[in-house]
């Protein structure tokens, strides 16, 4: 958390470093940034009107299949996360080409997950009725926040060794609150089906 | 920080997550037949909706000059003596209505809506619901065996609203019919061959209740 004594002579990329000092800086930034994803989905599920229903794909019987789906394989793709993680880290042997495969893995399972967000908040909102619904609300919008900040921490060269690791591991937990309380809810009252 | 693939991928969230949005704001009440594929009656023809339909969160109760149908939309509440509840289902015009204390008293009450808002609406029996839609709410009264109950219902937002069940089981007709209130709170009444008794809970969003051993679905009832 020194100033680099190189920094004068390195060539930045166009963003110039943020002023008062990168170290508050590279912890408030992700920190606040989290909060307020996580509060502006929170916000906007419970302000917004609940439309009980948005747009399908074809070949699914209902939006709950179709999310389901989609979360179940977010959910598979976080797993190769925690997996690929650990290869990086060196604690599981690993090809060398274990750091791209988490950082497409990620993506992948990333965008996944945000149309099942948007159904989610668009269509229902933030709801509190029973304890599923209250964990799923919250955990949702606490998901986001958590991986906005895992994203602009990612930014950052030299970070505590453990900081990485804990914030992926708090956004991996998080989803699989947020996939048991959904997809596997759906499949265990609906059945597997598409 | 100098990696930028992170905030790529975050702007790439960002913007899938804005033009499922607007897919779905400019599709408006449109698709709404097809997540709902098993309930036809959910098919609303698309005449009145598309004018009303696109996000207006402030549905103002002013008169605007163009006649203005009555929107498509549930609603629920309890008496004001709080000792029934009543939830209506308004659809192109029509209304469905639901009354029932929980024990032994119901009644199904249908008819039409007038573009004022106001509706009388008629059930079996003689029970008489009048009403008027203002704003987010409907307030009227219903009359119903020899009784006057005076109700508030409010805009009720999935899973709240009126469900019904239908069925056969063990050679005896099973017509259930629930209102779920915004606050969570099931009243249902249960009818074995046309005797009434209090219903099971149903689990809201899914509609599922066991009866007599038996599981079943109650779907949302529209007019």
């Amino acid at each position: 958390m020194t100033v680099d004594p190189n920094a004068a002579t390195q060539s930045f990329p166009p963003r110039p470093p943020a002023p008062g000092g990168p170290s508050a800086a590279r912890y408030l930034v992700p920190a606040l940034v989290a909060a307020a994803v996580a509060l502006a989905l929170g916000v906007y599920g419970k302000v917004h009107d609940p439309e009980g229903t948005a747009f399908n794909l074809a070949g699914f019987s209902s939006t709950g299949a179709v999310k389901s789906w989609l979360a179940t394989a977010a959910f598979g793709f976080a797993l190769v996360q925690v997996v690929s993680a650990a290869m990086v880290y060196g604690k599981l042997p690993g090809p060398s080409w274990s750091g791209t495969l988490h950082r497409w893995s990620g993506r992948i399972a990333f965008l996944t997950a945000v149309p099942v967000a948007v159904h989610c908040l668009y269509a229902f909102g933030y709801q509190t009725y029973d304890s599923r619904v209250m964990w799923h609300s919250l955990l949702g919008c606490f998901f986001f926040g958590a991986f906005s900040a895992k994203m602009l921490l990612l930014r950052w060269e030299r970070l505590p060794g453990w900081l990485l690791p804990v914030v992926g591991g708090l956004v991996f937990s998080v989803l699989t609150i947020v996939w048991l309380t959904s997809a596997l809810w759906f499949f265990r009252t609906f059945g597997v089906t598409t | 920080m100098k990696r930028t693939g992170p905030l790529f991928t975050l702007l790439a969230g960002l913007l899938l997550a804005l033009f499922m949005l607007s897919l779905n704001a400019t599709t408006g009440t449109e698709p709404a037949s097809t997540s709902q594929a098993d309930t036809p009656a959910d098919k609303v023809s698309p005449s009145p909706a598309p004018t009303k339909a696109p996000a207006t969160p402030t549905p103002s109760p002013s008169p605007s000059p163009t006649k203005v149908p009555v929107p498509n939309a549930d609603y629920a509440g309890r008496t004001d003596d709080d000792s029934a509840a009543v939830s209506v289902s308004l659809r192109n015009g029509r209304a469905i209505a639901y009354f029932c204390d929980g024990r032994d008293k119901e009644s199904w009450l249908k008819g039409d809506v007038e573009d004022d808002g106001s509706m009388k609406l008629t059930g079996k029996g003689g029970s008489v619901l009048n009403g008027t839609l203002k704003g987010k709410g409907i307030r009227g009264t219903v009359d119903i065996e020899g009784g006057h109950y005076a109700f508030t219902a409010d805009k009720a937002v999935k899973p709240s609203g009126l469900y019904r069940a239908t069925a056969t089981v063990r050679n005896a007709e099973i017509d259930g019919g629930w209102i779920v209130l915004s606050t969570g709170d099931q009243v249902g009444i249960l009818n074995r061959n046309g005797k009434p008794s209090p219903a099971p809970r149903i689990d809201p969003e899914t509609g599922a209740v066991t009866i007599d051993g038996e599981l079943l679905t109650a779907r949302p009832v529209t007019p």
